[in-house]
C-alpha cells in the first residue's frame, strides 16, 4: 500500500532506550564531580573508554542473553560458563601449554557445548530453560573448580607462561581497550543476524508463537538449541576477555553476571515473554548500566548503595518500557487492546 | 422452577443469544440440545454466572435472581459440570470433591480424617473403585469425569447443569452416571442435560428443548418428538438454500485414504477412514465436537504424532505424515482453527507472518532480500483484499477475519497443492466469511485440492463438492453437496445409523 511507510519516531522499540541512555550520559555530566584543574572528571576520555571497557563482558553476554529471550527462554548459566571458560584460559596457557589459538578454540568449544546441552536438554527433554540452565549454572562452575583444583591460576608471560599475544586483551588501541572493539563488533555482528537473517526471523517467530511456528514449518526446537549455544560461546568469549583482563582464570568468578545480563537485556525494552526487543536496546542497556556503576564509583559511593540504586534503576526502566509513561496514548491504547488478546 | 426470560448477550458487538425464554420444571430432566454454536454453552455460562453481561432476567422459584460470579451461583444453588475437565490434577480425588468446602478445624486446618471419610462415603455411590487420596492424575479421563460428577453433585445445589458430561465416559460409566441423575430427580432436582447423543438423550431425559442460531426453538415431551423431527427442528428450514457453484474437481485423484485409523495415547482417535480427494475438489469434513475433524486434518499434515495403520497416497505415492516442515516441502498447507494460539505471531508485522514459511526463497546465505520478499508478500496479500493500513503493520491490528486472510495468504505463497483448512471461517464477520468461500472458490478452480472442516454445515454445503460425516472418529457418510441437506448431513453425525429418510412435514 504506502510504501513509504515509516513507524512513527517514538513508535521505535529501541527509541526508549536510546532515549534512556542520552538522559542518563546527561544526568553524569552534571552530576560529575571535578578534577583539581576544574574539569569534569566524567568527561575524560579516559574514564569514558574506561567504562566501555568495563561493561564489554557483560556486554557481549548480553548480545546471546537477547536472542535466548527473544526466543522465549532464559539463560542463568551465563555466568558460570564465563568462569569455565575463563578457567579453561588460564589452564590452557600456562599448565596445558596448547598455545594462544587451540586455547581460545577450546574455550569457546567448551563454552559452546554448554549451551548446546542447555539447548538441547530444553527442546528435547522438554524442560523449561529456567530450570536447564539452573542445573548447568551449578554444574559449569563446578566443572571449572574441578579443573582448577579449586584454586585460581595466574597467567604470567615469559619461558613456560603464556604467549605474548595473550596481552592483546589488556591493551589499548588508539585509547580504546582491546575489549571494547571485541563489544562493539560483536554487537554490531549480531544485531546484522538478528535484522537481516532468517535465523533471526525465526528467532523472533518462536519467541512469539511457538505453536505457530512449529506449524509455520520452522524447526524450533533446533532454533532454539543455537540461540543457547550462541549463549554459551558468547559467555566462553567474555570469558576469555575475562581472563585476558585479570590475567588470572578464577572458577568462583562471574557470580550473579546472568542477573546483569538479563538487567541489562529487560532495560533494553526486550520482552521476557518472548518475541519482542531489539540488540540496539541492549546496548542501551548495557551502557546505561555502566553509566550509573561509574557515576556512582566517581562519588565514592559504596557498594551497598550502588546494588540498592541498580534495584530501583531496573524497576524504573521496565516500568517505563512497559508503557507506564505514554509517549502516543492512542496508539499505545490499540496496542494493549491486542495485548490482552495475546494468547 | 428455574425460568429465564428475554436473556439476550453479545459479544463484541455480535448478538448471539435473541431473547431466550423458557421454563424447566423440578424433578425433571430437560435436555437442551442444538447444533454447535445454536447458544447452548452461552446460556450454561450465564445460568451458572461465567456471563454477566447479559440482558433479560433468571428466576429461581419465583425470585429473580443475578449470578455475580461462579462462586455465588454456587451459593445460590447452581451445580454445573463443564464440558472441559476441571479438576486439579496434583490433588487427591479427596481434595478435588470437597475443594473449596475442605471440613475445617480451628485455625482453619483443614480435618483431613473427616475429608477422606466423607469423599469415600459419596465415592461408594458411584462405585468408585480407588481410594480418595488417589491424585486425579492418575485416574483415566473417564474417572476423572466422575470426580466431577461427584463434586458437583455433593454440592447441596438446587439446580444441575450438565455439559456433555458422557463425552469422556464408557457406557458402565454412563450408566452409574444415570442412576444417579434418577436419584437427583427423585429429590425434586432440576437438571439441564446438555449433550450431542440423540440415544442418551431419549433415555435419560423428560423433556427436550431446542436452541438453534441463539433462539429457543421450542421444548417437547420426549415421547411426542421422533428423532427426525428433532434434527430438523435444530437444522431448521431457511438454510436449505444452497448456492451450489460447478465444480473443478478433475479426475486426477491428489490424496487417497484407505482404512486409515489413527491411535493417541489414550486410544483410537479415527478408524475406518477411506476417501478419495482429486485435483481441484473441495471435501468438507461435517462432524459434532469430539468427532475427530481436526484430528484428521492435524494428521494429515503430520502434527497429531499419532502412530496409524492403512494407506494413505498422495499423487500416487505411499504418504506417511511426518511433521509440518516436511508437510510443507510436500506443498500441502494447514491453517489451524486456532489463529490466536496455532497461527498468528502477534508481535510481527504483516510482511513477517505471511513470508515465515518461505524464507528460504529469498534468503541467500541467510541474508535476507526484504525488497524481494516484501514484494511477494504484497502481491499475495493485496490479491486477498486485506485491508490494511501498513504492510509493517502488527497484525495484531487486524481484525479475525482479515488476520486469516493474511494467515492463507501464507500458505498461497507456498504454492500449495493441497489446503487443509480448519473451520477457516471462525470467529470471522459474515462479510470476510463470503471472501474467503469465493476464495476457496477460486483456488479450487486453479486446481488447489481443499479439505475443509467446519462445523458450520451450510457452510459446507456452499463451498463443498463433498462432505465426509464423522461420528465419533468413523466416517458416518460421504454425501455430495448438491444432492443433501443439512438434515440429512446433521442425521448422520449424530450417529443415527439408519438410512436418512427426508421427514414428510
Amino acid at each position: 500500500m504506502d510504501k513509504t511507510y515509516r513507524l512513527k519516531f517514538s513508535e521505535r522499540e529501541w527509541i526508549k532506550p536510546v532515549f534512556g541512555v542520552l538522559i542518563i550520559f546527561v544526568m553524569c555530566i552534571v552530576f560529575s564531580p571535578t578534577n583539581t584543574k576544574g574539569d569534569l572528571v566524567f568527561l575524560k576520555f579516559e574514564n569514558l573508554t574506561n567504562i566501555l571497557r568495563q561493561v564489554s563482558e557483560n556486554g557481549i553476554i548480553a548480545v546471546g542473553m537477547t536472542y535466548v529471550i527473544i526466543a522465549g527462554g532464559i539463560d542463568l548459566s551465563v555466568g558460570s560458563i564465563l568462569a569455565l571458560s575463563a578457567t579453561i584460559t588460564a589452564f590452557g596457557l600456562m599448565d596445558w601449554q596448547l598455545g594462544f589459538l587451540i586455547t581460545m578454540a577450546l574455550a569457546l568449544a567448551v563454552s559452546s557445548i554448554a549451551g548446546f546441552l542447555n539447548g538441547a536438554i530444553t527442546s528435547w527433554g522438554k524442560i523449561q530453560s529456567f530450570i536447564v540452565t539452573l542445573a548447568m549454572m551449578t554444574a559449569a562452575r563446578g566443572f571449572a573448580l574441578f579443573i582448577a583444583n579449586n584454586n585460581s591460576r595466574d597467567v604470567g608471560f615469559g619461558p613456560g607462561g603464556a604467549p605474548s599475544v595473550f596481552a592483546v586483551f589488556s591493551t589499548s588501541y588508539w585509547g580504546i581497550p582491546f575489549p571494547v572493539f571485541i563489544f562493539i563488533a560483536t554487537t554490531l555482528l549480531f544485531l546484522l543476524v538478528l535484522k537481516k537473517t532468517k535465523f533471526g526471523r525465526y528467532v523472533y517467530a518462536i519467541g512469539s508463537n511457538e505453536e505457530a511456528a512449529v506449524l509455520a514449518g520452522l524447526r524450533v526446537k533446533w532454533i532454539r538449541t543455537y540461540t543457547f549455544v550462541l549463549a554459551g560461546a558468547l559467555s566462553g568469549l567474555a570469558g576469555i576477555i575475562h581472563a585476558g583482563q585479570l590475567m588470572q582464570g578464577n572458577p568462583n568468578d562471574g557470580v550473579g553476571f546472568e542477573l546483569d545480563a538479563i538487567a541489562a537485556v529487560v532495560i533494553g525494552g526486550t520482552s521476557l515473554m518472548g518475541g519482542k526487543g531489539t540488540l540496539e536496546g541492549t546496548f542501551a542497556g548495557v551502557l546505561i548500566i555502566g553509566l550509573l556503576s561509574n557515576i556512582l564509583g566517581l562519588h565514592g559511593i559504596q557498594k551497598d548503595f550502588q546494588l540498592m540504586l541498580k534495584g530501583a534503576i531496573i524497576v524504573a526502566a521496565v516500568f517505563v518500557q512497559e508503557g507506564g509513561i505514554k509517549l502516543h496514548p492512542l496508539r499505545s491504547m490499540s496496542r494493549n487492546k491486542g495485548e490482552t488478546s495475546r494468547r | 422452577m428455574l425460568r429465564t426470560s428475554n436473556i439476550k448477550k453479545s459479544f463484541s458487538s455480535v448478538e448471539v443469544l435473541h431473547g431466550i425464554s423458557f421454563a424447566v420444571e423440578k424433578g425433571c430432566v430437560t435436555a437442551l440440545v442444538g447444533e454447535n454454536g445454536a447458544g447452548k454453552s452461552t446460556l450454561m455460562k450465564i445460568l451458572s454466572g461465567v456471563h454477566t453481561d447479559y440482558t433479560g432476567e433468571i428466576s429461581i422459584d419465583g425470585k429473580p435472581v443475578f449470578f455475580k460470579n461462579p462462586r455465588h451461583a454456587q451459593q445460590l444453588g447452581v451445580s454445573i459440570i463443564h464440558q472441559e475437565l476441571s479438576c486439579i490434577p496434583h490433588l487427591t480425588v479427596a481434595e478435588n470433591i470437597f475443594i473449596g468446602k475442605e471440613p475445617a478445624r480451628r485455625f482453619g486446618v483443614v480435618d483431613f480424617p473427616k475429608l477422606f471419610a466423607d469423599a469415600q462415603s459419596i465415592l461408594d455411590e458411584f462405585e468408585f473403585p480407588y481410594s480418595p487420596n488417589t491424585p486425579v492424575r492418575n485416574l483415566s479421563v473417564g474417572w476423572q469425569q466422575i470426580v466431577e460428577v461427584a463434586r458437583a453433585f455433593s454440592a447441596d445445589a438446587k439446580i444441575f447443569i450438565l455439559d456433555e458430561p458422557t463425552s469422556a465416559l464408557t457406557e458402565n460409566e454412563i450408566r452409574i452416571l444415570f442412576e444417579k441423575i434418577r436419584v437427583l430427580k427423585k429429590r425434586g432436582k432440576i437438571i439441564i442435560f446438555i449433550s450431542h447423543r440423540l440415544e442418551e438423550i431419549y433415555e435419560i431425559a423428560d423433556e427436550i428443548a431446542v436452541l438453534r442460531d441463539g433462539q429457543f426453538i421450542g421444548k417437547y415431551p420426549v415421547k411426542e418428538i421422533s428423532r427426525s423431527e428433532l434434527i430438523s427442528k435444530m437444522v431448521g428450514k431457511a438454510i436449505h438454500e444452497t448456492k451450489q457453484i460447478k465444480s473443478s474437481a478433475s479426475s486426477e485423484t491428489v490424496l487417497a485414504a484407505e482404512n486409515l485409523e489413527v491411535y493417541g495415547k489414550t486410544g483410537t482417535i479415527l478408524s475406518g477412514i477411506t476417501f478419495d480427494l482429486k485435483r481441484g475438489e473441495t471435501l468438507g469434513v461435517a462432524g459434532l465436537l469430539g468427532s475427530g475433524k481436526t484430528e484428521l486434518l492435524k494428521f494429515l499434515f503430520g502434527e497429531l504424532k499419532a502412530q496409524h495403520t492403512g494407506r494413505i497416497t498422495l499423487e500416487g505415492a505411499p504418504y506417511i505424515p511426518k511433521c509440518a516442515s516436511r508437510s510443507l516441502e510436500g506443498s500441502i498447507f494447514y491453517l489451524s482453527k486456532d489463529r490466536k494460539t496455532e497461527g498468528i505471531f502477534a508481535d510481527l508485522d504483516i510482511i513477517k507472518n505471511c513470508s515465515m514459511s518461505v524464507l528460504s526463497d529469498f534468503a541467500s546465505f541467510g541474508f535476507l532480500h526484504e525488497k524481494e520478499e516484501a514484494a511477494a508478500v504484497r502481491d499475495q496479500v493485496s490479491s486477498l483484499n486485506v485491508k490494511l493500513e501498513s504492510y509493517h503493520q502488527s497484525i495484531r491490528e487486524l481484525s479475525g477475519g482479515n488476520q486469516q486472510k493474511v494467515l492463507i495468504a501464507r500458505g498461497l505463497l507456498h504454492r500449495p497443492k493441497l489446503l487443509l483448512l480448519d473451520e477457516p471461517t471462525r470467529g470471522i464477520d459474515v462479510g470476510a466469511k463470503a471472501e474467503i468461500y469465493e476464495l476457496i472458490e477460486q483456488l479450487s478452480s486453479s486446481g488447489i485440492s481443499s479439505i475443509i472442516s467446519s462445523s458450520e454445515i451450510p457452510e459446507l454445503l456452499r463451498i463443498c463438492d463433498r462432505i465426509l460425516v464423522l461420528h465419533n472418529g468413523m466416517p458416518a457418510a460421504i454425501l455430495a453437496a448438491g444432492e443433501t441437506s443439512a438434515s440429512e448431513i446433521l442425521h448422520y453425525a449424530f450417529g443415527e445409523g439408519k438410512a436418512w429418510t427426508k421427514p414428510t412435514d
